[in-house]
């Protein structure tokens, strides 16, 4: 692990009974969980209600969560379990079907058509995916070389304000003011994408 | 502090570090408070969030309209979940009883669960007394603390209408409650409170603190009141045994 968490300051919320500091982390965590699931349960319909149960999961046993391992290690095999789990069910039901039960190595091409159409994988949502990698990627290489090698040493390399700072041969403000910067730049053309049609869905 | 839905540039700043984990508990605990009301500054948390993702990633672009609908399909079921504390070392904190009701009631609606050690109770319930919760970074009073506790105490004489039931366990637990100190007055504002910790704690977890107990008998007024009904933000009473969990 690359020096301390950064997920520690707001587990220590979430351990203080602060549930706003949980569902911050939600926000981080939930695509990278839904990735992870979709890859071991291959019906894409049950990926979000097992990532949710995941995180409810997560959030009963987080007084037992001591901070040994980083909390993501912590989420990811929560996360693992519960898919595991999930996939028992699903074998022992008689009334689930056929597609949802097959296992990751199934060759039958009519399921996989079948599973390319549920909700993540329609036109829409692959084009709306696509269009917010392409925006990040184009915003990245506008960035002027400080502010673009800042958030690509601490998003890409992991590394911490102060190894950052040694680096660049700055001082610590610097390096958290440019990577601030460099996200809002990021973020203002990834905001007109990410603009949900009923606003305030957040 | 008054609701504020516009999120300065400052504060997204502040926002941008603790996405990286670099923010002072203060600024930590000011930027929790203030995710409900702040619509932009939860928009900003998660246009941050996905910036990192697809850095590392592009298959985790992800469609936002399918994020969002997952939060509010989660935010749900938490709505359901007794919030966990996880109890640890208190020390004493004077709580400005005033104080924490003003800034109690622009707080959010919250639950608080009490939690209670198995091994205390083998055929009665064992109630947990309030976790004040004392993380005073620097002895100041900044308001992210305040607002813990002054929720808790805000909550407190619900705990009491809740049921009937912990009130009648209250007895025995006085059996091995530590009495409170001499000579602390409620509306002073618990400035006179001493320094030995008036909490009691068994197995590791909190049984009793002495400071609730004194805000409740203040407050007899809500003993009796049926919680049944009431919407969210009120206590459950929580039956914790080995093995449910």
């Amino acid at each position: 692990m690359n020096g301390p968490d950064a997920d520690a300051p707001l587990v220590e919320r979430v351990k203080l009974g602060d549930v706003k500091a949980f569902e911050m982390l939600v926000v981080k965590y939930q695509r990278r969980i839904e990735r992870l699931i979709g890859r071991m349960v291959r019906d894409v319909d049950l990926v979000p209600d097992i990532a949710q149960e995941t995180f409810i999961r997560a959030y009963r046993a987080i007084p037992k969560f001591r901070g040994e391992s980083a909390f993501y290690t912590w989420l990811y095999r929560i996360a693992v379990n519960t898919a595991k789990k999930a996939l028992m069910e699903l074998k022992r039901d008689p009334l689930v079907s056929e597609s949802s039960r097959a296992s990751r190595d199934d060759d039958d091409e009519t399921s996989r058509v079948e599973n390319e159409l549920t909700d993540g994988e329609t036109p829409d949502a692959v084009l709306a995916s696509k269009q917010i990698a392409s925006a990040v990627n184009f915003a990245i290489e506008a960035l002027s070389d400080d502010l673009r090698q800042a958030i690509t040493l601490r998003e890409i390399e992991g590394l911490s304000y102060e190894e950052i700072a040694e680096l660049m041969n700055c001082p610590i403000g610097t390096v958290r003011s440019r990577i601030f910067r460099a996200r809002e730049a990021i973020a203002l053309r990834l905001r007109p994408l990410l603009d949900t049609r009923d606003g305030g869905r957040w | 502090m008054p609701a504020d839905f516009e999120v300065g540039t400052a504060a997204l700043e502040r926002l941008s570090a603790l996405v990286d984990g670099e923010l002072d508990a203060d600024a930590v605990a000011h930027a929790c408070a203030r995710w409900r009301e702040s619509e932009a500054q939860r928009a900003s948390w998660h246009a941050y969030q996905l910036i990192g993702d697809v850095l590392r990633s592009d298959d985790l672009a992800g469609d936002p309209a399918r994020d969002a609908h997952f939060m509010s399909g989660l935010r749900a079921r938490l709505a359901m979940e007794p919030v966990v504390l996880a109890p640890q070392a208190l020390e004493a904190q004077p709580a400005d009883v005033a104080l924490s009701r003003q800034v109690a009631r622009s707080a959010p609606a919250r639950r608080w669960a009490w939690l209670a050690p198995s091994a205390v109770a083998a055929g009665f319930v064992a109630v947990a007394g309030a976790l004040m919760v004392a993380r005073a970074p620097d002895g100041g009073a900044p308001s992210g603390v305040p607002m813990a506790s002054a929720e808790l105490v805000n909550r407190a004489p619900a705990a009491l209408a809740d049921g009937s039931a912990i009130a009648r366990q209250r007895p025995q637990a006085d059996d091995i409650r530590r009495p409170p100190p001499e000579g602390v007055d409620e509306t002073s504002g618990g400035r006179a409170f001493p320094q030995e910790p008036q909490v009691l704690v068994a197995n590791g977890a909190l049984i009793r603190d002495a400071r609730l107990d004194r805000y409740l008998a203040a407050h007899k007024q809500f003993a009796g009141t049926s919680a049944l009904g009431v919407p969210s933000g009120f206590l459950r009473s929580v039956t914790v045994s080995g093995s449910d969990r």
